[in-house]
């Protein structure tokens, strides 16, 4: 396949003509708008698919990738060289993540069509979708951290508008300001290290960095902040991570996302499951080779993802709201990723943003399935309350399955995605933990989260399918569920692909043969971390449309089974993953057992747990007084007296005596000013002269009267001085 | 004696003139008369002092030309009739007052005493010398102006001309532009 | 008359009358009149120098120049008085203070 950016670009551009097409005609013609925006993704999907078979079917190479870049503007001269490129890079990860994000996208737009119908801005929904897709596939196809950050931000600029989408909600109104402006503070400090970066490499391009980072640019580099000379790749390191801790709602910025909820269902699938939250995981993967520098940086991202994971697994045990329950997972699995990312597991990470991304977004489809069923009539409200469902298992059976094989996915339960991918994480972070002891802290957070989410994932069906109904009136409402392509369609197709099957084997037919292994796994083949000294040779090079791969050769990877490890430690990385894999499985089983003897068999009393733990209950239920503690301990006793500081600053000081001040030190000055100007200059100066010329006129015109006879005698006057001198 | 008979004559006739220039101010025909008195006492001092082409000449050109000239311009600007200030000018101070006449003593002062000065060193520094004979001085006045004067010669009759066209066109009446 | 005092004494004296003309007269005419005056004590000087002093007739020149310019300055100063009459219809020299008419 050729590979060129007016061939590739045509992925973004597809659904971003589609956005401007509709903004224009979607008051009219809703429904040609809504079609446009669907052909639109299935297009980017059509050619996103074509890369994607290209890489993992026709190259199947770990290094391959195309770098095509174009000159966006230039600012050359007086010595200075600034020459802002824009490009796209496509490797394995971003074949993936372009194939993942176009086909999930399109699987929600067909969704959305069913889900949105009756909405009065069924158009503008999928008008804002179009924006977004968009967005997020440019952001994938990014060469450089200054596109990345162009996307990034339009990502969350439509975020915020898809979440604010029923305006009319003071709620939602609140909700999209809460998430923008949260959002926002990581992307400060995204800027702030993308800055770091550029003045350390002198580019924004990922490839520079990585050329920067294996010529050890940032190995001694430091950066001076209040006098301190703190490590450059440190501070680049945090500042970067401070994005995806934003973005990808990790603690303690995790307070957006549950509120974000208050978007359309569909709006919540594309865009908090699968495609923006893992925005910033994949910065962090693609800047992984920058992270690595400092020793700090790595256990830190563990950390972070650990304490989320576990935490927001803690939150979902006592939500009652479906989505909530969904809303929390997905901040629970970002934290297995960032967790993954921390212990070094680079594809383990990414395999799980990818089975997470299907995974999530089939379950929010099915919850968004469920919660448009379930129309109360007295209030006219869809209900999403968990007390109000139960026994919805004979009314909607896609919904009901393809909601079970994403349970089973999330919990980690064998042959499904989540074990393949979580199971992977944990174990890597075990052995992390072998070699350093303080990873256990993020392994221990991880694998009780891990229990934590099989219970929670299994509550919440358990509590909605199964057993009695509990709100009579409302379950005799339901229609029964019958087979429709753009409600099922979506959430079965959706629900195939959480099979662990298509991740562990070997779908290229290579290794077809040795599937049982997990040691052929395509995924693990293709997806490996950045070798940062392949990208050594092509820091200086000129630029321009060049094709990579025709100045250097990439050889096809050969899978080293043992992960560059001697023969003794492969053994002992691989009874490691054994003993997590065992691990995991016990956990999830058990999770699902517990939640099994506590909401089917009813054995197990909840109300046991809620009334002995009741502090605890309570924490859970205020999601560890985050919201409170932002509200009332940072805003409230933090910004809000700086700002009213800063206003009485504003006010007080700065208005009172800068400016009324320097009013009357201006009327001071003018005063005296007028004082110099009527005595100095006006008096002095201009009547002065006028007065001086007039008081020797007076003198002079005794002298130039125009008498003759008076010239005369100063004649002889003058003319005698000089005899009588003279003589 | 008739050398000095001649001197005194016309030492009287100068003094009696310019007198009568300086103080004769009813009719200034009168006071041209004076100066014509004048201009004859010194061409009778040339006579005495044997200057007898200059005393010609004297008399010639002044009582015949200058003199008449003058008559001519008192009779065209109406004589002793404009003899009053039109324009009432004589009120600046330049004139007619006290500092005017600080002025006019100081004057007087430094005259005197210049003069004393310069008529001291020359009757200190003169001694008498044997007078030549009177002789006839117009053939070497004549010879001296077209040789070694010649230039101041040539140089005056420009001069003439000059003096005769510009009097021409400035007497000319207002308006004539011809 | 075998010294030359009298004449510089008659000179001095038409001399000092011809500024006294010059200073005193209001009339253009009478001042032109002390010029004559003036100019003829300088003239009778030269001459008077030229017997006692050194008697090579080269104050005869001088003299007869100054007759000469005299007689044009008397042209010229007349002419002038006779265009101020026409302009001003005046002949006092204090309408003359100005030089615009």
């Amino acid at each position: 396949m050729d590979y060129t950016i007016t061939t590739v670009a045509w992925i973004v551009l597809l659904p971003f003509f589609a956005f401007v097409i509709n903004a224009f005609i979607v008051k009219k013609v809703p429904n040609v708008a809504v079609g446009i925006s669907c052909a639109a993704i299935f297009g980017s999907f059509l050619l996103s698919g074509r890369i994607f078979f290209d890489f993992v079917f026709g190259k199947y190479s770990a290094d391959y990738h195309v770098h095509k870049v174009f000159n966006w503007f230039d600012l050359n001269g007086g010595g200075q060289e600034f020459v802002m490129k824009m490009g796209i890079y496509i490797d394995n990860m971003t074949a993936m993540m372009l194939f993942m994000v176009t086909g999930v996208a399109f699987l929600i737009h067909i969704f959305s069509t069913y889900y949105m119908k009756e909405d009065t801005r069924y158009g503008r929904f999928f008008v804002y979708m179009s924006l977004f897709t968009s967005a997020m596939l440019g952001l994938v196809l990014s060469d450089n951290l200054i596109s990345f950050f162009i996307f990034w931000e339009l990502m969350g600029f439509c975020s915020y508008s898809l979440i604010g989408f029923y305006y009319e909600k003071e709620d939602a109104g609140n909700a999209n300001i809460k998430a923008f402006m949260t959002t926002r503070i990581g992307d400060v400090f995204f800027l702030l290290g993308i800055l770091a970066i550029y003045f350390q490499v002198g580019s924004f391009t990922f490839v520079d960095i990585y050329a920067a980072i294996s010529s050890g640019m940032f190995t001694d580099a430091t950066v001076t902040i209040f006098g301190f000379g703190l490590p450059l790749a440190l501070i680049a390191s945090l500042a970067i991570f401070m994005g995806t801790i934003g973005k990808s709602a990790q603690f303690p910025l995790q307070v957006w996302l549950p509120d974000a909820m208050m978007g359309p269902t569909p709006c919540s699938a594309l865009i908090h499951a699968a495609t923006m939250v893992a925005a910033g995981v994949y910065l962090s993967l693609r800047m992984f080779p920058l992270y690595e520098i400092h020793p700090f940086m790595l256990p830190f991202i563990a950390t972070i993802g650990g304490i989320t994971a576990l935490g927001a697994a803690t939150i979902a045990l006592v939500q009652t709201d479906f989505k909530a329950v969904l809303a929390y997972s997905t901040i629970s699995q970002l934290g297995y990723m960032v967790l993954g990312v921390g212990v070094g597991a680079y594809n383990a990470a990414f395999m799980h943003l990818i089975t997470h991304a299907i995974f999530k977004a089939c379950l929010f489809l099915a919850a968004g399935s469920v919660i448009h069923s379930l129309h109360d009539h007295h209030t006219h409200q869809h209900v999403q309350e968990m007390p109000r469902m139960g026994g919805l298992k004979n009314k909607m059976k896609f919904t009901w399955f393809a909601m079970w094989c994403c349970t089973f996915a999330i919990a980690g339960v064998p042959f499904f995605s989540g074990f393949v991918s979580k199971d992977r994480i944990l174990g890597d972070a075990l052995v992390m933990a072998m070699h350093n002891p303080y990873y256990w802290f993020p392994a221990t957070l991880g694998f009780i989260g891990a229990l934590l989410t099989a219970f929670y994932m299994c509550r919440m069906m358990f509590l909605a399918f199964h057993g009695e109904p509990r709100d009579k009136d409302l379950y005799d409402h339901i229609h029964e569920e019958k087979f429709s392509w753009n409600r099922n369609l979506p959430l079965l197709i959706l629900a195939l692909f959480t099979l662990g099957v298509w991740f562990s084997g070997s779908l290229t037919g290579q290794k077809l043969v040795k599937v049982a292994s997990d040691k052929v796994e395509w995924f693990d083949t293709l997806i490996v971390k950045p070798k940062t000294e392949n990208f050594k040779n092509y820091q200086k090079q000129n630029w321009g449309p060049v094709d990579i791969k025709s100045t250097i050769s990439f050889p096809v990877s050969k899978y080293d089974s043992n992960h560059g490890l001697s023969e003794e430690e492969a053994h002992h990385v691989h009874s490691v993953h054994s003993i997590g894999a065992i691990a995991s499985i016990i956990i999830a089983f058990s999770g699902i057992f517990i939640a099994f003897m506590m909401y089917i068999r009813k054995s197990w009393n909840p109300g046991w747990w809620v009334n002995t733990f009741s502090t605890w209950y309570r924490a859970l239920q205020n999601k560890y007084y985050f919201d409170d503690m932002y509200i009332k301990g940072i805003i409230q006793k933090g910004l809000i007296p700086v700002n009213n500081f800063l206003a009485w600053v504003d006010m007080g000081i700065y208005d009172k005596y800068a400016i009324d001040g320097w009013e009357k030190v201006n009327r001071c000055a003018f005063t005296v000013s007028k004082w110099f100007d009527n005595i100095f200059v006006d008096t002095i100066a201009v009547d002065g002269t006028g007065a001086s010329v007039r008081a020797f006129n007076v003198i002079l015109r005794t002298f130039q009267s125009g008498k003759i006879q008076f010239y005369i005698i100063m004649i002889i006057l003058v003319l005698s001085s000089y005899i009588w001198s003279l003589a | 004696m008739f050398d000095s008979v001649l001197f005194l004559l016309s030492a009287i006739l100068i003094v009696v003139g310019s007198l009568g220039v300086l103080f004769i101010k009813e009719n200034i025909m009168h006071a041209c008369v004076a100066l014509l008195t004048a201009l004859f006492g010194v061409a009778g001092a040339y006579a005495v002092l044997g200057a007898d082409f200059l005393a010609a000449t004297q008399l010639v050109v002044y009582v015949g030309g200058v003199v008449i000239l003058m008559l001519f311009a008192v009779m065209l600007t109406g004589g002793g009739a404009a003899n009053e200030n039109k324009f009432g000018i004589e009120k600046i101070p330049a004139m007619g007052n006290v500092k005017t006449y600080i002025i006019a003593g100081v004057n007087v002062l430094v005259i005197s005493l210049v003069v004393i000065k310069i008529m001291a060193n020359v009757m200190q520094d003169y001694k008498a010398v044997a007078l030549p004979a009177y002789e006839s001085t117009v053939e070497k006045l004549g010879t001296l102006l077209v040789t070694d004067h010649v230039l101041a010669f040539e140089v005056s009759s420009i001069l003439l001309l000059g003096a005769l066209v510009g009097a021409a066109v400035i007497a000319r009446p207002i308006g004539s532009t011809k | 008359m075998n010294s030359m005092y009298p004449f510089l004494f008659l000179s001095f004296f038409m001399f000092v009358i011809g500024l006294g003309v010059m200073i005193a007269r209001k009339n253009i005419i009478a001042m032109l009149l002390g010029i004559e005056l003036i100019l003829n004590a300088s003239a009778l000087n030269f001459v008077t120098y030229t017997r006692f002093v050194n008697q090579n007739l080269d104050g005869h020149i001088m003299s007869l120049f100054i007759i000469i310019i005299a007689a044009a300055e008397a042209a010229v100063g007349l002419a002038i008085v006779i265009r101020f009459f026409q302009v001003r219809e005046s002949i006092h020299i204090d309408d003359a203070a100005q030089l615009q008419a």
